[in-house]
């Protein structure tokens, strides 16, 4: 009995295998092939640790993203890089200097810093620092990932009013996330709803919803969402401006998805299997819950995660030229906002720092969605 | 023949049946905006000194006819708008049509450029990563394509500014130097415009060329495993002279059919990138309208004139289309 059995182990592994294979849900199929796509993992990541970066943030930054966080010793400061050493030794724990800011008619009235780099002008970085109170899940916190021992420290510099751009940054991340979040759920909506009446009744109705659609995509979509944003009248608090940018940009980015999913149903509903389950006595409802759906809600998924970044980026343009998001908010496009000026161009570089963040995070989101696309696609195998 | 000009007139009318629907849109949008034109008016009256009241602004509104229902003046708007005529701007109190002439044909000339140069280089590019096994060719073209989506075009434009402020001392912004700004056009005007409008050019066409060429590669390899491709190739027919006569020309089709929606998203990048560059000449007029003043007016006939150069557009690749493409001139002649 044992010996059969070990002789019919190569066999029945192989067999397991292949079990397993004909038997794995759609999910798991998905997550075998997405795995072997080197780049595309480490894109999934890179995303993970920035969502949680952001998500973090308050305890990730040592000081307050707003103007309550600001540092008015040290306004338009350049980035302070912690050191381990210099000329009067080593050091085990890292160290930024203090400085001296002044400012006459001698320097033409600008800031300028003189950095003391004597052993007695260190400030040490602390981990774990006290700092500035902050709500997170309703519960207060008073510690910080890092902090200086006296002083402040910023190793993005800061902007104009002295706020600490490594802070601003991080709750950026969050602020783009949530604005993709709304925005797409919104598109989401709208699209299953249009594209579903489309795809599933087709015909006259197919017919009058697909030109409604068409005539939204002609519309060039910033200066339609300009148009809409010039509503926000300026009494509205941050918040309230945040939510309303965030379902305009989902009403407006509904168009491409709602096509797909249109497409998709239009020719699933003819194939075989919808056919066949009809022929077995299968209500509507039945056909649609457990056969169309199942046969699009992957393609779904991967559609969502391709359209986050378009909305982060429109979100972003927005800001930017000051139709969208307003301080207190902070958001990539918020920071950019006066960038375009000779005056930082020239000298105050690093309030481009945040650029490279997202930079990266629209990539991570562009590489882990086409990698869901590959995987999700069933023959991409063959191919 | 006869079939032939159905066809172009069915689709021209579909072309301004879509045109109707945007005005449709782009105005109610107009009149949502809080506030109207004769208040508007009437504020920057009392601004100037002058005491107004209520029934100022009464009158106000029935001399721009304001006081007649919304569908008789959205009718006689649309009447007018296709007329080329889109009456006064709110705030500057000058006639539109006259106020956008040359920027409007400015901008257009921009993005088209932009888009010729995005085919320019996405078509032979493209067609290479499509049918190249050099897997470092092919990784690289995809992470410039990539970039193209995460580095958006104002990011882009940020970024050379940046640059050439600190390596050459100059942001490299404007379309025309300060001399030539009013001058009349003649050989040195174009010279100088062409010496500033390479970069706005080169900074459109920057994302237009990387979706393009994803779009051109996603075709061409689906085209290039078909089997009237092996037959081709079986026949004799290789290297370029199969690739040209055979998948390319159906690869291309779908491409010329959405230059129009390609055109679409350039002009959505044109106002911010000229912001940014302060192409005062082009786009920002946009942002000045909506952002800065609130003139709806305007803001229409700019949105209006952008649709309509895309309908057009879309009207004229469908015809291109049916000429050229023997499977589509079939369906119509029958």
């Amino acid at each position: 009995m044992d010996m059969t059995d070990i002789t019919n182990t190569d066999a029945s592994l192989d067999q397991k295998l292949k079990e397993a294979y004909f038997t794995a849900g759609q999910g798991q199929l998905i997550w075998q092939r997405f795995k072997k796509n080197k780049s595309a993992l480490a894109g999934a990541w890179v995303l993970i640790a920035l969502i949680l970066s952001g998500i973090f943030a308050p305890f990730l930054t040592p000081y307050d993203a707003t103007i309550a966080g600001r540092d008015k010793d040290y306004m338009n400061g350049a980035p302070q890089i912690p050191i381990f050493w210099d000329d009067n030794g080593f050091s085990i724990r890292p160290f930024i200097y203090s400085f001296e800011r002044s400012r006459s008619i001698k320097t033409n009235f600008r800031w300028v810093t003189e950095i003391k780099s004597e052993l007695e002008d260190r400030r040490y970085v602390t981990f774990f620092a006290k700092g500035q109170e902050f709500k997170f899940l309703g519960i207060k916190f008073e510690r910080h990932l890092f902090g200086v021992d006296r002083g402040m420290i910023h190793i993005f510099g800061t902007d104009s009013t002295g706020k600490d751009i490594y802070s601003r940054t991080m709750t950026a991340i969050n602020t783009s996330m949530a604005v993709g979040t709304i925005g797409v759920v919104i598109a989401f909506f709208m699209a299953l709803v249009i594209g579903g009446v489309s795809g599933y009744y087709g015909g006259k109705i197919d017919a009058v919803l697909q030109m409604i659609t068409d005539t939204v995509k002609t519309i060039p979509s910033i200066p339609l969402f300009m148009a809409l944003a010039a509503f926000v009248p300026d009494t509205w608090s941050a918040e309230e401006r945040f939510f309303f940018i965030s379902v305009v940009l989902g009403l407006i980015g509904w168009t491409t998805l709602a096509r797909r999913i249109r497409t998709h149903l239009l020719s699933e509903r003819n194939q075989e299997y919808v056919l066949a389950a009809e022929l077995c006595g299968a209500s509507p409802g039945h056909v649609i819950r457990r056969h169309l759906l199942p046969s699009f809600t992957s393609y779904i998924i991967v559609d969502l995660v391709i359209s986050f970044p378009y909305m982060i980026l429109a979100e972003t343009a927005l800001s930017f030229i000051g139709l969208g998001l307003k301080d207190p908010v902070n958001s990539l496009g918020v920071m950019l906002q006066n960038v375009t000026s000779a005056d930082v161009l020239l000298n105050y570089q690093w309030y481009f720092i945040p650029v490279i963040f997202f930079i990266i995070l629209v990539l991570a989101f562009v590489f882990v969605g086409d990698g869901l696309r590959d995987a999700a696609d069933p023959y991409s195998d063959a191919k | 023949m006869l079939q032939f000009s159905k066809f172009v007139a069915v689709r021209a009318a579909l072309a301004v049946l879509t045109l109707v629907l945007v005005s449709f849109i782009v105005f109610t949008l107009m009149e949502l905006v809080p506030g109207d034109c004769a208040e508007r008016y009437v504020a920057f009256k009392s601004s100037q000194g002058s005491v107004i009241t209520a029934a100022d602004i009464q009158i106000e509104r029935v001399r721009l006819g304001l006081d007649q229902p919304y569908v008789q003046r959205w009718g006689s708007w649309i009447f007018n708008a296709f007329q080329g005529e889109f009456g006064d701007s709110c705030i500057l109190r000058v006639n539109i049509a006259q106020l956008l002439g040359q920027k409007f044909w400015l901008s257009l000339g921009l993005c088209l450029s932009a888009l010729l140069l995005a085919y320019a280089i996405a078509i032979p590019v493209g067609i290479i990563a499509a049918t190249s096994k050099n897997a470092v060719l092919n990784n690289s073209l995809r992470l410039v394509s990539y970039l193209g989506l995460a580095l958006p075009n104002f990011l882009l434009a940020l970024m050379i500014m940046l640059f050439s402020t600190v390596f050459f001392g100059d942001s490299l912004t404007g379309l025309f130097s300060k001399e030539y700004r009013d001058a009349p056009w003649d050989y040195d005007k174009v010279m100088d415009f062409l010496g500033h409008a390479w970069l706005p050019v080169f900074i459109l066409g920057w994302s237009a060329t990387a979706f393009a060429i994803q779009t051109v590669r996603a075709l061409m390899s689906d085209e290039i495993g078909k089997l009237y491709v092996t037959a081709a190739a079986a026949r004799g027919v290789s290297g370029r002279r199969l690739l040209m006569r055979y998948p390319a020309r159906h690869a291309l089709s779908p491409i010329i059919n959405s230059l129009g929606f390609d055109l679409n998203r350039i002009f959505t990048e044109l106002p911010i990138v000229a912001l940014i560059l302060t192409l005062t000449e082009a786009g920002s007029l946009l942002i000045e309208a909506l952002a800065r003043s609130n003139d709806q007016q305007l803001a229409g006939a700019i949105i209006f004139m952008l649709t309509a150069s895309i309908v057009g557009i879309n009207f004229i690749t469908d015809i291109i289309l049916a000429l050229t493409d023997p499977r589509i001139r079939r369906s119509i002649v029958g």
